[in-house]
């Protein structure tokens, strides 16, 4: 019997305290975060289809509103409207509380959506053909700016009242000490939306009014400079929140621990300090600024937060190989890992997000954004290549595997298609796989972004790439193709689920069950010896290797890999530089 | 009236633990260091660079 004084549930499976108030706000934004997902993924077909050359599908006109209109519903609604439901999740329900304010909550969602649909309205229309970034002088109708600034501002909203419900929570003492290491990643995740749509703030307002001819333009360097700080740190939310949501899908699926509460938290709180710096990687062949200005931010400080990830990125499966060995899958460097339940979803997506965003994603990203090699890399096809491995392969395939455990425990519906669903996130990543690599490949060559036809068949000058590009853009149409398959296949079963699926409030543990995750009906727990277990594995004979001497390893190659392609990159920018 | 056990109790958390623990501190130095590094430093490398003449 709960305890909680404000109209709930009380959820089977976890014991939780789900507020009614709360759970509302959860489904909607996560729908909506869907709805753009299917916008965003049909746009990257037909972007895909075109960069691919031997397709070259959509004519100039349409390639470049087609890339604007990805961006928007991929970088921002679908993104953060899905961030918005975390944070309702993680300030009510994995607190055991309620949320601040719901009607204001409501409102908020209801400014995101009016947002939204002037976009839309605006992009299709063809009245801001002016690309994600919106560099001036390229100007579009004033309410898109209009749109964007109304949804930053119901976005700034729900995060406002995340806080609030923090307070609520730690008045009313619904929890004991500090609050749950997820919510304390999806705390860094609020604080560093805050920063970005304050960016927001101050370079949309200015750049609306320019387009209504109240001020007589905008500085095209100072909008760089402001835009990133929305334009880049946008990601970074994602990244906080992809973090959390890994600790969670560890906890759920196989049992993972957290192997220090401190360092963990230390990280999370070099993200707030330093990641949103990483705006200032956009900005390294600008002439505006100074090589100090862009090594601090870049280098120096930045480094932080890579520290931080390369945390992450060791607790988080050492963290899964403890709570594996704990439950007596011990034998073995990798047998906690070859007993894993890889037909979960959750699981398998966890595991391709962790492993993607790391090796591909945070390698090429470290490397590129060095000031000295952003040069043979900068505006080529480096770029998205580096970033679809962060953002698609990384967020997006975490918020994907949270969704297959949120789909029973929030919407109360058996996850539908459930083979499908067993067999998307490997067709997602291996699609996204090699649709980064491809990408990265062709930027290697020299092959730029944002660019509808590298033929150059009506300019007046000849370039000539190197034939194997044309391998490469196959590679990525055929990785695109592939990972639009999962994506699609990801949304019907979602939308099949909500609004077509099997009910169910509550399930027999113990036994499989079609259509609901392993983590649900058959609970990760301790082997009945786990005592003996944890000495053994901390025993002092275990010498460097401790408990976790699989992640060891894996990490080992993870390190090796990053030493190779960031030297390999100070080679090539060797061959480039002529001078002395 | 209760009151609230002196700060450095042998049962209070640690001093760090109740910094990371403070959300608004954390809120207010993570708004602070990009505005001053990332956005304050430069818009001041922009707004003091010299203008651009035609020949």
């Amino acid at each position: 019997m709960s305890a909680a004084t404000f109209p709930h549930r009380v959820c089977p499976a976890t014991g939780r305290v789900i507020a009614s108030a709360a759970e509302p706000l959860i489904k909607v934004n996560a729908v909506v975060a869907v709805v753009s997902l299917l916008i965003g993924a049909v746009a990257a077909l037909l972007l895909v289809l075109t960069r691919w050359q031997a397709v070259h599908l959509l004519p100039a006109e349409w390639y470049y509103r087609i890339l604007g209109v990805h961006g928007m519903n991929m970088l921002i609604f679908f993104i953060i409207y899905f961030e918005m439901a975390v944070l309702w999740f993680a300030g009510t329900i994995l607190l055991n509380s309620r949320p601040a304010n719901p009607k204001l909550g409501w409102f908020s969602f209801a400014l995101m959506i009016i947002g939204t649909g002037l976009v839309q309205w605006a992009q299709w229309a063809g009245k801001a053909d002016v690309l994600f970034t919106s560099y001036p002088p390229l100007k579009a109708h004033p309410l898109f700016y209009l749109g964007i600034i109304l949804f930053a501002v119901g976005a700034l909203t729900v995060t406002g009242l995340f806080f609030a419900s923090l307070v609520i929570a730690k008045r009313e003492k619904t929890y004991e000490g500090s609050v749950p290491l997820v919510v304390y990643g999806a705390v860094t995740a609020a604080i560093i939306a805050v920063i970005t749509l304050l960016h927001g703030a101050i370079i949309y307002i200015p750049t609306f009014l320019w387009s209504v001819g109240l001020i007589k333009s905008v500085d095209p360097q100072v909008y760089r400079l402001i835009w990133w700080g929305l334009g880049h740190s946008s990601q970074q939310i994602n990244v906080a929140a992809m973090v959390a949501v890994w600790y969670m899908l560890s906890a759920l699926t196989i049992g993972g621990v957290v192997l220090n509460e401190k360092v963990s938290r230390s990280a999370f709180v070099l993200y707030v300090l330093f990641i949103s710096m990483a705006s200032a990687h956009h900005l390294l062949v600008d002439p505006g600024f100074g090589p100090a200005w862009k090594i601090v931010n870049t280098s120096y400080f930045m480094y932080m937060a890579v520290l931080a990830s390369m945390i992450h990125g060791f607790t988080v499966p050492a963290g899964m190989e403890l709570g594996m060995r704990l439950r007596g899958f011990t034998d073995g460097l990798f047998g906690w890992l070859r007993r894993a339940p890889w037909g979960d979803p959750g699981f398998s997506a966890l595991v391709f997000s962790v492993v993607v965003f790391g090796f591909v994603g945070g390698i090429t990203g470290v490397t590129i954004g060095t000031e000295q090699i952003n040069i043979i890399a900068h505006n080529t096809m480096r770029i998205p290549g580096h970033f679809h491995a962060t953002v698609v392969s990384g967020t997006a395939m975490a918020f994907m595997g949270a969704t297959y455990y949120l789909l029973p425990l929030v919407f109360q519906r058996k996850v539908a298609f459930w083979g499908l669903a067993k067999a998307q996130p490997y067709l997602f990543a291996i699609g996204m796989l090699l649709l980064s690599m491809g990408m990265t490949f062709a930027g290697s060559f020299g092959v730029p972004r944002r660019h509808w036809d590298i033929s150059f068949s009506q300019a007046l000058f000849d370039v000539q790439f190197n034939p194997a590009v044309d391998i490469t853009l196959a590679v990525m149409g055929i990785g695109g193709i592939l990972a639009v398959i999962g994506a699609l296949s990801f949304i019907a079963i979602a939308v099949k689920s909500v609004f077509f699926g099997e009910k169910i409030t509550t399930w027999e543990t113990g036994k499989p069950i079609l259509g609901i995750p392993q983590g649900l009906t058959n609970p990760p727990v301790h082997a009945p010896n786990v005592d003996e277990i944890n000495d053994a594995l901390h025993a002092d004979s275990r010498g460097i290797a401790g408990a976790t001497p699989g992640t060891l390893v894996l990490v080992g190659v993870f390190l090796l890999a990053f030493v190779v392609y960031y030297f390999t990159n100070w080679k090539l920018l060797s061959f480039l530089w002529k001078v002395g | 009236m209760v009151d609230s056990p002196p700060r450095d109790a042998p049962d209070s958390p640690p001093f760090m633990q109740r910094m990371f623990d403070n959300v608004f501190l954390l809120l207010v130095l993570g708004i602070v260091v990009m505005l001053v590094v990332y956005t304050g430093w430069g818009m001041w490398e922009v707004l003091t660079m010299p203008a651009g003449t035609l020949p």
